[in-house]
């Protein structure tokens, strides 16, 4: 992607900005760090990052609410890490957001005409698009979300879809799904767009992923949903605070018993680490004070496409989930692998049973699989 | 009569659309609609009911 990607600008560049608004320096080179951590980017980008954002001009950006529960305005609302709300909103010109314009009525519909006009701006959409009934389950000043989208998408030069719904239909699409609910990228398959899944999103990831923007002048590298590797590259599960516990065979077995109140691993309560893909563990939430497994309550899986049906029973335990302590011995891994490998080809299994004779081991077992 | 719409009215959670009927500098009639309908009434039906307070939570994110 090249740089006629770059969004559409305001004059002024953010380092005049931020001073203006009391920034200090110190607290803007300390944004650029965490958002150079919260990239991957190795720790000398620190200063290209900030080079990059403290001269780039104010991205103008559309804010489009749909079928939303203002979740994920309410991440970015909250972004108060010192400087970083303000820098948040100082990265971005934002033309149109219903839930903190002032206009109202015809005005704000003016607004976004006139932010439209000259394409190559950014847009956030917050919720899913219903498409049952010509759309009529969500409207805005008369018109339909999809009429809207497929209008103010046109000239797009990205889209973030903000949160899961946007993302990939979320809690509206769930079934039966009554009003034919769809992701941004059902009704733009072949627009710019990054997916930030998430119930709701992490304000952490939207920053970075503007910072990076800035930066490339491209977004960030994504996986098969379209999600930024950065935020989305692992497992909750392999960067869980409480992972040692899962290897240690320590499970919470009933809210409230003595593994609970000792911060043991949630597998067993339903916990949907190891299958979610999504930077909890690493970013929090709440300005990184806590977060859902942190809290002492399982992970619910919410970045991950279908969810709300996917991913449930909530409290019900994910079969199978592989694994061998570090408390294990190295007997008792070889011995699991050699099952596992035996199990898929024949020859390597009677090559397992022949090890197993030589050095007989009781028949183990991975203790997450014990109830 | 003259009748005013905002539609969508600003800074509140959801979308809401109001008209109203004026009738000499007073509004004599007035009508309120929600714009936005998830269905979540009918989502709920027949889960477990251990689970639902993670759908109802998500009726209003603020």
């Amino acid at each position: 992607m090249a740089s006629d990607l770059r969004p559409h600008i305001r004059d002024e560049d953010i380092a005049h900005q931020l001073a203006r608004r009391g920034v200090s320096r110190r607290d803007f080179l300390r944004f650029c760090a965490v958002m150079t951590a919260t990239l991957a980017l190795p720790q000398h980008y620190v200063g290209r990052v900030a080079a990059a954002v403290a001269g780039a001009k104010k991205p103008v950006l559309i804010w489009l609410e749909f079928q939303d529960c203002c979740g994920n305005t309410e991440s970015l609302l909250r972004a108060n890490s010192p400087g970083v709300g303000e820098i948040v909103l100082d990265l971005l010109s934002i033309e149109y957001h219903e839930t903190i314009m002032a206009a109202a009525g015809h005005q704000s519909e003016e607004a976004r005409a006139a932010a439209i006009k000259e394409p190559g701006y950014l847009v956030v959409v917050e919720g899913s698009i219903p498409t049952k009934d010509n759309g009529v389950y969500c409207t805005i000043g008369g018109r339909s979300a999809l009429d809207i989208l497929q209008e103010v998408g046109k000239g797009a030069a990205a889209i973030i879809s903000a949160g899961t719904c946007s993302a990939f239909g979320g809690i509206p699409a769930a079934a039966p799904n009554p009003t034919g609910a769809v992701s941004v990228q059902d009704v733009l398959p072949n627009a710019n767009i990054i997916n930030l899944p998430g119930c709701p999103m992490n304000v952490v990831n939207l920053t970075a992923t503007v910072v990076h923007y800035l930066t490339f002048g491209q977004l960030p590298a994504v996986d098969q949903f379209r999600r930024p590797l950065f935020a989305y590259g692992a497992r909750i599960h392999d960067n869980c605070e409480r992972r040692g516990h899962f290897d240690a065979g320590q499970f919470v077995e009933e809210w409230g018993d003595e593994g609970h109140r000792q911060g043991w691993c949630l597998y067993k309560m339903g916990c949907k680490g190891p299958a979610t893909f999504h930077n909890c563990p690493q970013a929090e939430w709440n300005d990184a004070t806590s977060w859902p497994i942190g809290a002492g309550h399982g992970c619910v899986g919410c970045s991950e496409p279908n969810f709300w049906d996917t991913m449930m029973p909530a409290y019900g335990r994910l079969p199978n989930v592989p694994g061998f302590g570090a408390e294990a011995t190295a007997d008792q891994v070889g011995l699991i692998i050699a099952g596992a490998v035996g199990g898929a080809f024949a020859l390597h299994g009677i090559a397992a049973a022949i090890r197993a004779k030589v050095n007989p081991l009781k028949k183990t077992e991975t203790k997450v699989e014990g109830n | 009569m003259p009748k005013i719409v905002v539609d969508p009215i600003t800074r509140i959670e959801g979308h809401l659309r109001v008209e109203a009927q004026v009738d000499g500098g007073r509004v004599t009639k007035a009508w309120s609609s929600t714009t936005m309908w998830r269905g979540i009434e009918l989502i709920v039906r027949g889960r477990d009911p251990r689970e639902i307070w993670y759908f109802t939570q998500r009726i209003c994110g603020v």
